[in-house]
């Protein structure tokens, strides 16, 4: 039988950026006086899974790999309530009401965290035809690059490494008008015919079997 | 055009019912309390040069249970907790508490004093309960009545009486006597084939005329137990003048009113004096060392020969190593954290969805219930905030703390709202069963469970149907129990037949020491079988 070790909790990595930045967030219940309180500071972890490695069941996608510039372009639009706003989405409405007190700085803050946390391989859960994937692709990497690079001049992030699950719901958001249509969403309004072109839930998922085999 | 149903068809519907037993087993298997019983796990002692560890995520009742049988039987026990507070969803509020809403934290403004609390998770214990009890009596944790059902309280339905709050007694009192009325009727009727004696029917008929106080021709036409409209000391009293069984029939909170005193709430209910909170306080007088806050687990990795937990606390991560697991943290929050279970267990982790519930509380300048007669109980209405209680502790003190809303399975219309505007819909919507409210009450909190930090739900949703548990969530629900490599057990309410009672979080400790130690006993392989 194995003996105890438990007291004796080894450090394993040290991140110290990631304390002060979990602070800052934790900062926003400043405004209702929190003095002496014991607050818990990994509230982004709570649905986007230890280290941002996404949550399915909850529905946050992962977090770490995100180009910083895209990361803070969303977390200000879901403060700005430019995404995620809509009564009748509620992990929209779930991600909104979490960062919609972030002041600047700890968006700065919470931009150079999540940078520093390692992008863990993704399940892959959706099936395609890779073929079909790779034609319907040909439309994507005009902005997205033709490894799925991503495009900071235009707006577009990379889609390697993502949640298959998540760009799925996404894409349909952009068709059915929950994402992409607010009169600020200038990026997102980019992006929303090439949604539109998908015509099939097939289609869909080709496409995004095709971007999983980018992946890795 | 509406359609009337005569007596005899009344009665047809009535017969049919009864004729199909199985129809009434079934809702019995449904509304009705399980049998619990208390059986602690007898933990043959630990060789102290020798002892076995235990690693427990999460300190709610289900893992501090755990821990403390272990301990007793010395193990090695390590509790992890994410949030700053023991207690998981067993969580009394109270002056300067934290309620760490995602999007919506508050600090709880009541006055600092005993028995101004709010019970914001369970208030309630059932005294079939029976487990709930033996720790409470183990942990010495005192208990007082808790009274659910108050005849003095209030039903109102905006589309029953224009909307007036009737007291309880006056509708129950409206709503048997014409229900007995209508049996009585039907049963002197010569067309029953006689399936009842004359004997029978007579002692039918007396207890009929009790139930509904009918008169000598088996009519309700009012009665006293529905309350005076003047006299009834000093002057005769006069009854209340009867109300229309049409007019009752307004309102779908006829269960509500005439049946709070049946099923989970049926047997008597008990309270621990100064909030519900204080059996955690109790566990943790007994675990002074072993629980760890504000540490969040990341990973949870099966081995060969125990388990691995990775934990992060203030930005630095730690590794703990143990032989075993006893992991209450919701499946739904294990979704996103690391580990190597196998595909089955995930998939079963992933199936239970989250459940909605949603409680808020003012504190009441004063007991203005206590000058309407109402000591306790709860008040039913058709709008959103659904319930209000009145504390049944704290009589005659200055204020109290009373519950301005309760909605379980539900609550998202409110949790759309700013915290403003929950306040303000609690005041506009009680304001209609207590007229001067919105000058009575101050200090509003609230919660939406489903957004709480660290738990994002009230209670695991197994069934996607009522009528029952499919063979496919047998399989999931069979497969969960399962420890994982024979070294991670999922514990807590979750794991049970009947979420969302503590009795069941501290059954399925039980039954996972329980399982643990008949396969240590058993050589069983620790492992995963490859
Ligand atoms: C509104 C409401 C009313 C209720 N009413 C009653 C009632 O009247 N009577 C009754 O008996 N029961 C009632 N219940 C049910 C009762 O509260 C639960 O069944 C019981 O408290 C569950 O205990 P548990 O230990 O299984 O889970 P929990 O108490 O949920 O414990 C899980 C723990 O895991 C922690 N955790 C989460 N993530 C992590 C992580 N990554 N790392 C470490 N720790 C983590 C959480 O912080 C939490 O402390 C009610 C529940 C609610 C929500
Ligand atoms: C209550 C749950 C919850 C919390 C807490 C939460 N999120 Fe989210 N988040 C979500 C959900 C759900 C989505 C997906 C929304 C959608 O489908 O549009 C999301 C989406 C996001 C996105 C968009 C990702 C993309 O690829 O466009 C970012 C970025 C993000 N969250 C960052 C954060 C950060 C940083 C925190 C902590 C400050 C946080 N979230 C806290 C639930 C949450
Ligand atoms: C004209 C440029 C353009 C084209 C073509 C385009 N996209 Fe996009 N896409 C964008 C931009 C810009 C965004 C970011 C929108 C925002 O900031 O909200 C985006 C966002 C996305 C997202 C959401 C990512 C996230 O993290 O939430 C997915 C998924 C996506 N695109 C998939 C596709 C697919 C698949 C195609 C091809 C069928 C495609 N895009 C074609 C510009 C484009």
């Amino acid at each position: 039988m194995r003996n105890t070790r438990l007291l004796f909790a080894v450090a394993l990595t040290a991140s110290i950026a990631g304390l002060s930045s979990f602070n800052a967030y934790a900062q926003q219940y400043a405004a209702v006086d929190t003095t002496n309180q014991p607050l818990s500071n990994e509230v982004c972890a709570t649905c986007h899974g230890g280290e941002g490695q996404g949550n399915p069941v909850v529905g946050g996608p992962s977090l770490a790999g995100l180009e910083p510039w895209y990361l803070r372009k969303q977390l200000e639009n879901f403060r700005a309530g430019i995404r995620g706003s809509q009564k009748d989405y509620i992990p929209g409405n779930e991600m909104q009401a979490s960062v919609a007190r972030l002041s600047d700085a700890e968006i700065d803050d919470l931009v150079n965290t999540i940078a520093g946390w390692k992008v863990i391989e993704n399940d892959h859960t959706i099936k395609g035809d890779l073929s079909n994937g790779e034609a319907l692709y040909a439309n994507c990497a005009a902005c997205h690059g033709a490894d799925g690079e991503g495009n900071e001049a235009l707006g577009a992030p990379g889609l390697v490494e993502r949640n298959d699950w998540y760009m799925f719901r996404q894409i349909k958001l952009f068709k059915s008008g929950y994402r992409g249509v607010h009169p600020d969403d200038t990026a997102g309004k980019l992006m929303r015919p090439s949604a539109q072109a998908l015509k099939s839930d097939q289609d869909v998922n080709d496409v995004l079997a095709y971007i999983n085999s980018l992946d890795r | 055009m509406k359609k009337f149903v005569s007596r005899r068809e009344i009665l047809g519907l009535i017969a049919k019912a009864g004729a199909s037993g199985a129809v009434l087993q079934a809702s019995n298997a449904l509304g009705i309390v399980p049998d619990s019983y208390v059986d602690i796990p007898k933990i043959p002692p630990a060789d102290p040069s020798n002892r076995p560890s235990v690693v427990v995520l999460g300190a709610g009742v289900a893992g501090l249970t755990a821990a403390l049988e272990l301990k007793k039987a010395g193990y090695s026990v390590v509790v992890l907790e994410a949030a700053g507070r023991a207690g998981g969803r067993n969580m009394t509020v109270r002056h300067g508490d934290l309620i760490d809403e995602v999007g919506n934290p508050q600090i709880c403004d009541f006055d600092d004093e005993p028995h101004m609390y709010f019970n914001a998770g369970p208030a309630r214990i059932p005294s079939s309960h029976r487990n709930v009890l033996h720790y409470c009596k183990e942990l010495g944790v005192e208990l007082e009545f808790f009274i659910n059902e108050n005849k003095e309280t209030y039903i109102q339905d905006d589309a029953m009486l224009d909307g007036k709050p009737i007291k309880n007694r006056e509708f129950t009192t409206n709503a048997r006597g014409f229900m007995a009325e209508i049996m009585a009727k039907n049963f002197t009727n010569a067309e029953l084939d006689q399936p009842f004696d004359q004997w029978e029917v007579e002692a039918l008929m007396r207890a009929l005329r009790r139930i509904g106080d009918l008169d000598e021709d088996m009519l309700y036409k009012g009665s006293i137990r529905g309350g005076y409209s003047h006299g009834g000391f000093l002057e005769h009293g006069h009854a209340l003048e009867a109300v229309a069984l049409r007019d009752l029939l307004k309102t779908d909170l006829f269960s509500m009113a005439l049946g709070q005193n049946e099923g989970e709430t049926g047997p008597m209910l008990f309270q621990p004096v100064g909030g519900m909170d204080q059996i955690i306080k109790g566990f943790l007088r007994k675990l002074p060392d072993e629980v760890f806050y504000n540490v969040m687990v990341t990973s949870v990795m099966l081995q060969n020969d125990g388990i691995e937990v990775v934990y992060e606390h203030k930005g630095i991560k730690y590794k703990i190593e143990a032989d075993y697991c006893f992991n209450s943290i919701p499946t739904h929050l294990m979704t996103g954290i690391d580990n190597n279970f196998s595909a089955d267990y995930k998939e079963a982790m992933a199936y239970p969805r989250r459940g909605e519930a949603y409680k808020s509380a003012f504190q009441a300048k004063e007991r203005f219930w206590e000058k309407d007669d109402i000591f306790g109980g709860i008040s039913w209405t058709n709008q959103p905030i659904e319930q209000i209680w009145y504390p049944p502790h704290g009589m005659y003190k200055e204020k109290g703390i009373i519950l301005s809303a309760y909605n379980y399975g539900g609550g998202m219309h409110f949790t759309q709202l700013t915290q403003e505007e929950r306040i303000e819909t609690a005041i506009r919507q009680g304001e209609k069963v207590h007229p001067n409210y919105r000058n009575l009450v101050e200090k509003g909190i609230t919660i939406a469970w489903h957004r709480m930090n660290h738990m994002l739900g009230c209670s695991a949703r197994w069934q996607k149907s009522r009528s029952g548990f499919t063979q496919e969530e047998e399989r999931l629900f069979q497969t969960l129990r399962q420890p994982a490599g024979n070294r991670h057990y999922t514990i807590g309410d979750q794991i049970t037949k009947h979420t969302a009672w503590q009795e069941s979080a501290i059954l399925s400790a039980h039954w996972a020491i329980n399982d643990m130690l008949t396969r240590k006993s058993g050589g069983a392989m620790p492992g995963q079988r490859v």
